[in-house]
């Protein structure tokens, strides 16, 4: 594939050069985009370079994710052909980026440990891969499939979102029948009150309060449990979502930026909270201090993401949890480690949490966290 | 400069709104494309805006559709007229019509209430603007049905027949991203990102929209918007409060912009309760003084 202009001998062939080279590069570039970008010649928008880009961007671009990688392209397309020093730009623009996404990978303990994973990885490729990988422990991930998981994993609790969306909807058939809508519907029917329609309290949402063990040994799984919460964000309005290792700090209101890669910013200044011990009842002490009177107030279940490692005293995490059992409908602690094949609740911190918990299920992978499902539907 | 361009440019300009060379190519590229066109960007950054300005600019009328949760045909695209069709049965039970001739009576153009998209296609003179906004509001059912209405441009109506238009509209979607739109919908369209605009241009919007503000007022206006909008609040003031603002410390007569006349008006660009606490625990003068420095 040519990437200049110059190589082509007539304008329309140039312009279908271009077409096909952002094509190239994972634009969403068709045979109509091209077919515009011709019309955009002829409508005589090629006088001006500024404009011609301005209008082709409109057209070959269909998110602003995609208008750096555009502007990149065309100046490296139409520019003069020392197109070398612009490309040069763009590599170093990559490598920066892809040090920048290490680093983050980095903060999250995902980047480490190449060798061992790869070899995991080979179970997980073949016809079957989109289901394997729902199976696949979050920590066993290769880098190249973790980046699969993600999309795979976004859509899948996009989907969840939008099936309790649903059932929320349709799941109230009772309460007084409406006599105006009533008429009103079966006018079709020639006045027969066929179907009765029926006016109903709208259900009341309730709260679901999310807390997520960020410290070290939560490392390999704080990413994806984050990318979880996120996926819920976008269905669930009412979502009160913390963070804790050693100390807690409410990230709600950060979790109404979209992209995740923005939330990660932010959450990085918190830095030092990331990756450290974990001093679970002293957090939740915190949270009932300061959080639990507003947090926990009216109808709301408690979801708690943690291994249960636990630094502090075992005592004070039981009596913590104690209060918010009393305060919360439901409290349910998701552990990844109980997805593990023989694993026992066997350390201080979840052997003084077991008690006080509702449900103890399992949080390792993709599959699992779909299992939540159900109780969600109550909320 | 391509002529058109800047033909749209300056009637845009004379109309009260200052447009930069993109969005200007864009918009001639939709009149002359008859491509829908989706805007997206930060609230209040104008994106309602253009589509109003454009529809004065093409002398033509603005349909307005507002794009909620729960949006369905009936309220988006037509809905028959019951209470007149019940009347109209019970009038006609005396006369020697037929069946089907009575139906097709009741089932007929004056019984049809026609909303925003059914009127945006059966225009009889001229191409109309159809604003179509938030439409990341609207449920994924209702985007799919756009789908259709956006590439054939008719609407069938089952007891009716099939409506195609006969002049096309000229279509603007805006988003605010608080979902994302399917693929689908977006390779239908012109995409333009709206951004805040910058310095200079803010400062056109603000002379535009008054004209006879002190100078020295609106660059400081300007300057401190600015710096908001880089500190991460729960709502970024956008153009329409920069507008606010000055509009309110113009109409206080006020010729500068300093901590007391920040306190009298700062319910006109911070508008949330965190918001406020932030910037006065931050401090009004360290802010001020970031901007003019």
């Amino acid at each position: 594939m040519n990437a200049n202009y110059q190589s082509y001998e007539t304008v329309t062939q140039s312009i279908l050069g271009f077409a096909a080279y952002a094509r190239e590069h994972e634009l969403q570039v068709g045979v109509r985009e091209a077919q515009e970008a011709l019309t955009i010649a002829s409508l005589g928008l090629m006088g001006d370079k500024e404009i011609f880009r301005y209008a082709l961007k409109s057209v070959f671009c269909s998110c602003a994710e995609n208008a750096n990688l555009f502007d990149q392209l065309f100046a490296d397309y139409w520019g003069l052909p020392k197109a070398s020093v612009t490309s040069r730009i763009t590599m170093k623009n990559q490598l920066n980026a892809q040090k920048q996404m290490q680093r983050s990978v980095v903060l999250l303990g995902k980047g480490e440990n190449k060798e061992g994973k790869e070899e995991e990885a080979k179970n997980v490729s073949g016809a079957n891969a989109a289901e394997q990988l729902r199976k696949t422990d979050f920590s066993k991930l290769s880098e190249m499939d973790s980046e699969y998981l993600e999309k795979l994993a976004t859509d899948l609790w996009k989907q969840m979102s939008k099936r309790l969306k649903k059932k929320l909807k349709n799941s109230t058939t009772k309460g007084r029948i409406d006599l105006r809508q009533t008429i009103r519907n079966n006018i079709g029917s020639g006045g027969a009150m066929l179907e009765l329609k029926r006016k109903y309290k709208k259900p009341s949402k309730n709260r679901l309060i999310i807390l997520l063990d960020v410290s070290g040994s939560m490392d390999k799984y704080s990413f994806f449990l984050l990318r979880f919460i996120l996926a819920l964000r976008t269905h669930f309005k009412r979502i009160d979502a913390y963070i804790f290792s050693t100390t807690l700090i409410r990230i709600t209101d950060i979790l109404h930026i979209r992209e995740l890669e923005s939330v990660l910013r932010v959450l990085s200044q918190h830095a030092d909270n990331w990756s450290s011990g974990t001093k679970i009842g002293a957090c939740l002490k915190h949270f009932n201090q300061q959080f639990a009177k507003r947090a926990l107030s009216g109808k709301n279940m408690t979801i708690v993401l943690s291994d249960g490692l636990d630094t502090g005293e075992p005592e004070v995490l039981a009596t913590e949890l104690h209060k918010i059992k009393l305060r919360t409908r439901r409290l349910i602690w998701l552990n990844p480690l109980k997805g593990m094949p023989g694993y026992q609740p066997r350390t201080r911190g979840m052997m003084a949490a077991l008690p006080e918990i509702d449900h103890f299920m399992p949080a390792h992978n993709v599959e699992s966290l779909l299992q939540l499902e159900t109780f969600l539907s109550n909320v | 400069m391509t002529k058109e361009v800047s033909s749209f440019i300056e009637s845009f300009d004379r109309l009260g709104y200052v447009v930069d060379e993109e969005l200007a190519t864009i918009l001639f590229l939709m009149t002359s494309l008859q491509k829908p066109l989706l805007l997206e960007g930060h609230p209040g950054v104008g994106k309602t805006e253009v589509a109003n300005i454009l529809a004065a600019h093409l002398d033509t009328e603005l349909i307005r559709l507002q794009c909620y949760e729960g949006l369905d045909v009936h309220s988006a695209v037509y809905e028959w007229n019951y209470q007149k069709q019940l009347l109209s049965i019970k009038i006609q039970e005396s006369n020697q019509k037929t069946e089907t001739e009575k139906e097709k009576h009741i089932f007929g153009v004056d019984f049809l209430m026609p909303r925003p998209l059914l009127k945006a296609i059966s225009g009889s003179s001229k191409s109309p603007v159809l604003l179509i906004d938030e439409i990341d509001r609207a449920d994924e059912e209702f985007e799919a049905f756009l789908l259709e209405l956006l590439s054939a441009y008719q609407i069938s109506i089952p007891e009716f027949g099939t409506i195609k238009a006969a002049h096309r509209p000229f279509v603007i979607l805006t988003s605010n991203r608080t979902r994302e739109l399917s693929d689908a919908l977006r390779r239908r369209c012109l995409y333009h990102w709206v951004d805040y605009p910058d310095l200079d241009k803010e400062l056109k919007i603000v002379h535009k929209h008054l004209p006879d503000i002190d100078q020295k007022l609106a660059e400081q206006i300007v300057r401190t918007i600015n710096v908001l909008r880089n500190k991460n609040l729960e709502k970024s003031p956008g153009i329409s409060e920069t507008l606010d603002w000055a509009m309110s410390l113009h109409a206080l007569g006020k010729k500068k912009l300093d901590v007391e006349s920040f306190a009298l008006t700062q319910g006109s660009v911070l508008k949330s309760f965190s918001d406020n606490q932030k910037i006065n625990s931050e401090g009004v003068s360290t802010i001020l003084e970031e901007a003019n420095g």
